[in-house]
């Protein structure tokens, strides 16, 4: 190998040295990139959260959820649910209602669903709660059941008494805590009778579904019975929408708007200000040294050797820059899966191993791409004018 | 008789600024042996530095032929050019250039990675060098740690870290003491006679002058005839 080839790799601690030669300018460099890198990670973690990712579990892929076809405010008859026990392929289902309301500050939200308490175990049957506590949910219909990290997070258990104050619904909840539970995922959720919110309400409100939720028999049969129990009600008054509980739940996130054309409006935002911040740093700093680069080459570099350097120098403040945005955006996934809520699948919002790759490689790829221009006047500079230089 | 390692022969150089053209050398002739101690001199603008940048392929000529070592540099790209200085140029500048960030070995080190020694034969030869100039006790200093004369004896170091043929010096003595500069002129004069190395020293400075084998003057682009001045003694 010409001896030339290998120069590069012999470079690395000139390349270091180079790259943090002014400490505070690199600090802050590679703060600011961290910074943007980190909301792009945090980014595509949402929209992986939110537009991708599916409950792989087996009862989780055999989940489906059935809604009004106009949109989720809209309710359906309690009709359907017998028509739909029908459909064959249906394992189980039950009709299933987000109560919303206030417990105590409007601060301390977490999910309350009302649902049909016996067929609750059969369509989360990851769902671990002893036995007893689960019969006793079952037979009190004011009765209702807890995650447990929930339970602990606001110091409730067994036996207390809980009151969710209505908004959607106008009237005012008290609930006995009948049992805690534990499962694979999703915890912070608290489930009651749906029987006891239908009799709460006036009776012109009674006796409908916000939505169905269904176990088919298995996870293959899932899209062919969607089909059908949306063709059931293809002529009906109210027509439905089934889909898979993953796509349901990121459903949740259209009300906040074209939230995919927000995220890539977001992100080419911040791709071009690294852009613009790597190509103005590492400018600087060849500014500063347009001098060495005339020595360096009567010392026998080449153009493309001057080059690579620079452009070796900006690699690694983008990469410092990119780790640390993966580290920190790691960070915040984790704080806000844990207090989502279980809202719209970003209880499952993490930083996979993939993402530190991309992330990390779009930082690699952004600071060579702003470093190109700086490194290849500083490379064109003739000895003699790198010279003259004064800087 | 010895060999001619540079050979000019009706070199010219013309420079553009703005509508203007500057001859700064013009039909310069010239023949430097090997083993040749050289001082150019004359006045700002006389076309010294510019023949000096043509010997050592920093700068294209506009005409002539200029042949270094044999070679016909005209005929070498960017690339070939920057081979062809690390194997046979060392540099030696008034402002000792040394890259800031790096100790007095690494920047000795540092031609010599471009070539094709190990690790351990760079650190040896690094070392070697610089216990060559004097400084083997002060190898992990920074420039800023060193004084002037130190830090041009790391730049003398550095320039026969490589063992070049040929040495070019540009005022080497411009930026020290009378002392530093002394020793300065004396190590450049043992590189010359001890080791055989072909230096070409740009200078206004009469006294480091004195240190050449050979003085020549420019001026106005023209090179002078040779002058026989009498020399200091090693």
């Amino acid at each position: 190998m010409d001896p030339r080839e290998k120069a590069l790799g012999q470079f690395i601690s000139l390349i270091w040295k180079n790259a943090t030669r002014n400490r505070r300018r690199s600090l802050l460099t590679v703060a600011s990139i961290a910074a943007s890198f980190c909301l792009l990670g945090v980014l595509l973690a949402i929209y992986v959260a939110l537009f991708i990712s599916r409950d792989e579990s087996p009862a989780g892929s055999r989940r489906l959820v059935t809604r009004n076809r106009i949109s989720l405010t809209q309710v359906m008859p309690i009709s359907y649910e017998a028509k739909i026990r029908q459909v064959p392929g249906v394992e189980a289902i039950m009709a299933y209602q987000w109560f919303g309301g206030v417990y105590k500050e409007p601060k301390n939200f977490f999910a309350r669903f009302a649902c049909e308490p016996a067929q609750l175990f059969q369509i989360y049957p990851d769902y671990r709660v002893a036995e007893d506590e689960k019969r006793a949910f079952i037979a009190d219909r004011a009765g209702a059941l807890l995650g447990r990290d929930l339970a602990a997070k606001y110091q409730l258990k067994v036996g207390d008494k809980i009151t969710l104050k209505g908004d959607i619904f106008p009237v005012d909840l008290e609930f006995n805590i009948r049992g805690l539970f534990d499962a694979d995922k999703n915890e912070d959720v608290m489930w009651f009778n749906i029987d006891y919110l239908w009799k709460s309400l006036p009776a012109d409100r009674r006796d409908f579904a916000g939505t169905y939720l269904m176990l088919t028999q298995s996870a293959e049969d899932s899209p062919a019975v969607a089909q059908q129990i949306d063709s059931l009600f293809r002529n009906a008054q109210v027509r439905t929408k089934t889909e898979s509980e993953s796509a349901f739940a990121a459903s949740f996130v259209s009300f906040l708007g074209n939230v995919k054309l927000y995220l890539f409006a977001i992100s080419a935002a911040i791709t071009f200000t690294i852009l613009l911040v790597c190509g103005n740093t590492i400018a600087m700093s060849v500014r500063e040294r347009v001098r060495e680069v005339g020595i360096m080459k009567t010392l026998g570099f080449t153009n493309g050797e001057v080059m690579g350097m620079i452009l070796g120098e900006a690699t690694v403040i983008s990469l410092l820059g990119g780790f640390f945005g993966c580290v920190i955006a790691y960070l915040l996934c984790k704080a806000v899966s844990g207090a989502s809520g279980g809202f719209a699948n970003l209880e499952g919002m993490t930083l996979a191993p993939w993402m530190w790759v991309t992330v990390m490689t779009a930082a690699v790829v952004m600071g060579t791409l702003a470093a190109i221009w700086p490194a290849w006047g500083a490379s064109r500079t003739s000895i003699i004018e790198a010279m003259r230089y004064s800087g | 008789m010895s060999e001619v390692v540079i050979e000019a022969r009706k070199l010219s150089k013309t420079f553009k600024r703005d509508e203007f053209e500057v001859r700064a050398l013009d039909n310069c002739d010239i023949e430097i042996k090997r083993g040749e101690f050289v001082a150019l001199m004359g006045p700002s603008g006389s076309g010294k530095s510019t023949l000096m940048h043509l010997i050592a392929a920093m700068d294209r000529a506009t005409s002539g032929r200029i042949a270094v070592l044999g070679e016909d540099l005209s005929q070498f790209d960017d690339a070939e050019l920057a081979r062809w200085r690390n194997r046979h140029i060392g540099f030696i500048f008034q402002q000792f250039n040394l890259i800031p960030v790096l100790t007095a070995l690494e920047n000795v080190e540092l031609p010599l990675k471009l070539t094709s020694l190990n690790g351990k034969e760079r650190i040896a030869q690094a070392e070697t060098a610089l216990r060559l100039v004097g400084l083997g006790d002060r190898m992990t200093h920074f420039p800023r740690q060193l004084s002037g004369g130190q830090e041009q004896r790391v730049a003398i170091a550095r320039a026969i870290a490589t063992d070049p043929d040929i040495l070019i010096a540009d005022e080497p003595t411009g930026n020290l003491d009378a002392q530093s500069a002394s020793d300065v002129m004396v190590m450049l004069q043992k590189l010359n006679q001890d080791f055989g190395k072909t230096i070409i020293m740009v200078t206004h400075d009469r006294h480091a002058a004195e240190y050449a084998t050979v003085i020549r003057h420019l001026e106005k682009g023209e090179l002078k005839p040779e002058v026989e001045y009498p020399k200091k003694p090693v």
